[in-house]
């Protein structure tokens, strides 16, 4: 008896507490949502609107579409970028992502089955990803406006591959190790070789890790903010650059226009993210810890 | 771990083989590098924006890093960084910790329950930034939901205060986070092995004993491994607490990245900037390589742990 109601206890207060940690996530999500779909004089009011009853998709017509209600000068030009922003970050992430998935699983092959990079070395690459960029940035704007590559997306994507390399060679590693080795020594005799090996071997058996992979790091690059805030200018813009321009001329932030581009940048993150949530703690772990 | 293929080794045109695997990593490590040269360059000559040509700059020696270490500004962020990072990590760890131990056993709703806690770590680091911007300012919804609660008229300023402020900008990290020590953490406490669950139980121990004296010792490499990436990403983070306060109010959110940002980007202190990154730079390099050494041991015991069946020692 007394146990039975110790246990109801353990339940309700876990419920309790599992209920608290999903306002603290939920109510900024929420906030951000609702935010996107209120109409202008519901932004500031006190006390807070906390549910909206007049609906409006007005916040996504002028962001998305440019339709502006009363374009002011300075508001008409920030409004024509996020689709062009839009366009920059996803070739940005989608490129970025793809060389450095591609050029890490070779790395991450080499070492797996012929250790051509020591356990130090690989470690050490890790520092690729720990040392924050702004340290080399200033130098790194100089250099490459004398190389002509700021402010373009080949400059942002070189710099983008180097720092996720880390993370997709030792994501790609861990899910080479699951491999056993038999697989090579099979292909070798029956005559395959190097190349053929990785390509129609190896390459088939880590495809679904590959893929996993590689949507983690569009996660990384696609929400970078940084490095594309100091490499880039006028001609390239990407969504998380173009979110702080939303300073308002006359009333400060135009929070619904914020949240409307918030939305729209965070809604495909969290889609991958929950298509690969199993794979998440090994991205995040830079794959030493599997599920 | 795994044995190389020795045979295949020796074979010929292994050398050209490796070398077209590492190629595009060198490639761009070799390209890079001269940007850490520019840096040393403007480390020791003095040049701003201001100034005309950099390759006509003043050579200055080590007074750039004089001035630096004379700024008692830099010394400020040093120890904001640091308390930002140590704070932030262990608010972090205690509440993914917290929640991994509340989720480890499956019940009704498990998966969307897990599906909503890791939405933080998804989000755009801006765009929580802005959200919170949203959320906090003084007659927002925080204060809004606080005044409701405590039926008072609550108006905390957020990010006025510089007190405050500090603190607003270590949650804000602790919510980013937190899911990332939880699916850690619950990915540690999946692989605990029942039977030792179990054997204690039979033996009599209490629910905070098997948890102290059979759990946690074997969490330790795992929990290692979450706090030492947590911080040493927390030292480099910069988004958040650029977007939401710009290091202010004053400088009271001025953590090193924020500084640095400041020096050369709106000072234009290209010179200061270049031997204040230096010297963040072996700072870092210190952290960073005392952690990777951390890591290493931990990782050898973690692969024990999650070694596969049938996976070789």
């Amino acid at each position: 008896m007394k146990r039975t109601m110790k246990r109801r206890l353990f339940a309700a207060g876990r419920f309790f507490l599992l209920g608290i940690a999903l306002f603290v996530v939920g109510f900024p999500m929420y906030w951000m949502l609702i935010t996107s779909f209120k109409p202008d004089h519901e932004w500031f009011t006190w006390p807070p609107v906390y549910w909206s009853e007049n609906w409006t998709l007005d916040n996504y017509r002028v962001v998305w579409a440019g339709i502006g209600i009363k374009p002011t000068a300075q508001e008409a030009t920030t409004m024509q970028k996020p689709v062009q922003a839009l366009k920059h970050s996803l070739a940005l992430s989608l490129i970025s992502t793809t060389l450095s998935v591609a050029f890490g699983t070779l790395v991450a092959y080499g070492v797996s089955r012929y250790q051509i990079l020591s356990d130090r070395r690989m470690f050490n690459l890790l520092m690729l990803r720990m040392v924050p960029p702004i340290v080399v940035a200033a130098p790194l704007t100089l250099y490459y406006s004398t190389l002509q590559l700021l402010d373009t997306l080949t400059g942002l994507v070189i710099v983008y591959v180097l720092t996720t390399l880390p993370y997709s060679i030792w994501m790609t590693k861990s899910f080479l190790d699951e491999i056993p080795r038999e697989m090579e020594q099979a292909a070798s005799i029956l005559g395959a070789g190097r190349w053929r090996t990785i390509w129609e071997v190896i390459f088939p058996l880590i495809r679904s890790g590959v893929v996993a992979t590689f949507l983690f790091i569009l996660i990384l690059t696609w929400s970078e903010y940084l490095l594309a805030l100091i490499l880039s200018k006028v001609d390239v813009v990407t969504l998380p650059v173009q979110l702080s321009k939303y300073e308002g001329t006359t009333e400060g932030r135009v929070y619904g226009y914020q949240a409307a581009l918030a939305v729209g940048v965070t809604l495909p993150l969290i889609v991958i993210g929950c298509f690969i949530r199993k794979h998440l703690v090994r991205g995040f772990s830079f794959g030493m810890i599997k599920r | 771990m795994a044995q190389a293929l020795p045979t295949r080794k020796a074979a010929p045109g292994f050398t050209l083989f490796k070398w077209i695997l590492l190629g595009p990593l060198f490639g761009l490590l070799l390209f890079i590098l001269p940007a850490f040269l520019l840096q040393l360059y403007f480390s020791f000559h003095s040049w701003t924006v201001y100034l005309g040509s950099w390759w006509e700059a003043e050579f200055v020696g080590l007074g750039m890093f004089i001035e630096v270490l004379m700024d008692s500004r830099f010394w400020w962020a040093v120890l904001r960084s640091l308390t930002f990072a140590s704070l932030s990590t262990l608010g972090s760890f205690a509440a993914g910790f917290g929640l991994a131990l509340l989720m480890h056993r499956p019940f009704r709703g498990h998966g969307l329950l897990y599906a909503v806690f890791i939405l933080p770590m998804l989000t755009v680091p801006v765009v929580i930034a802005y959200t919170f911007e949203m959320l906090l300012f003084q007659r927002g919804p925080i204060n809004g939901i606080l005044s409701v609660l405590l039926q008072t008229d609550v108006r905390v300023t957020w990010l006025a205060h510089p007190a405050i402020a500090v603190f607003t900008v270590i949650m804000l990290e602790i919510w980013n986070w937190t899911p990332f020590v939880f699916i850690i953490m619950l990915a540690g406490l999946a692989s605990l092995p029942p039977e030792l669950d179990e054997a204690a139980r039979i033996l009599g121990a209490s629910r905070w004993r098997i948890f102290r004296e059979v759990q946690l010792p074997l969490l330790r490499p795992v929990i290692m491994l979450a706090l030492i990436l947590r911080f040493l990403e927390a030292m480099g983070e910069f988004p958040k607490t650029w977007g939401l306060l710009q290091g202010g109010p004053g400088s009271a959110s001025e953590t090193l990245p924020v500084y640095l940002f400041l020096t050369t980007w709106q000072y234009f202190h290209i010179s200061k900037g270049a031997a204040m990154s230096y010297l963040v730079l072996i700072f870092t390099i210190v952290i960073v390589l005392a952690g990777i050494r951390l890591l290493r041991k931990e990782k050898q015991t973690i692969d024990v742990i999650y070694r596969k069946p049938g996976e070789e020692a």
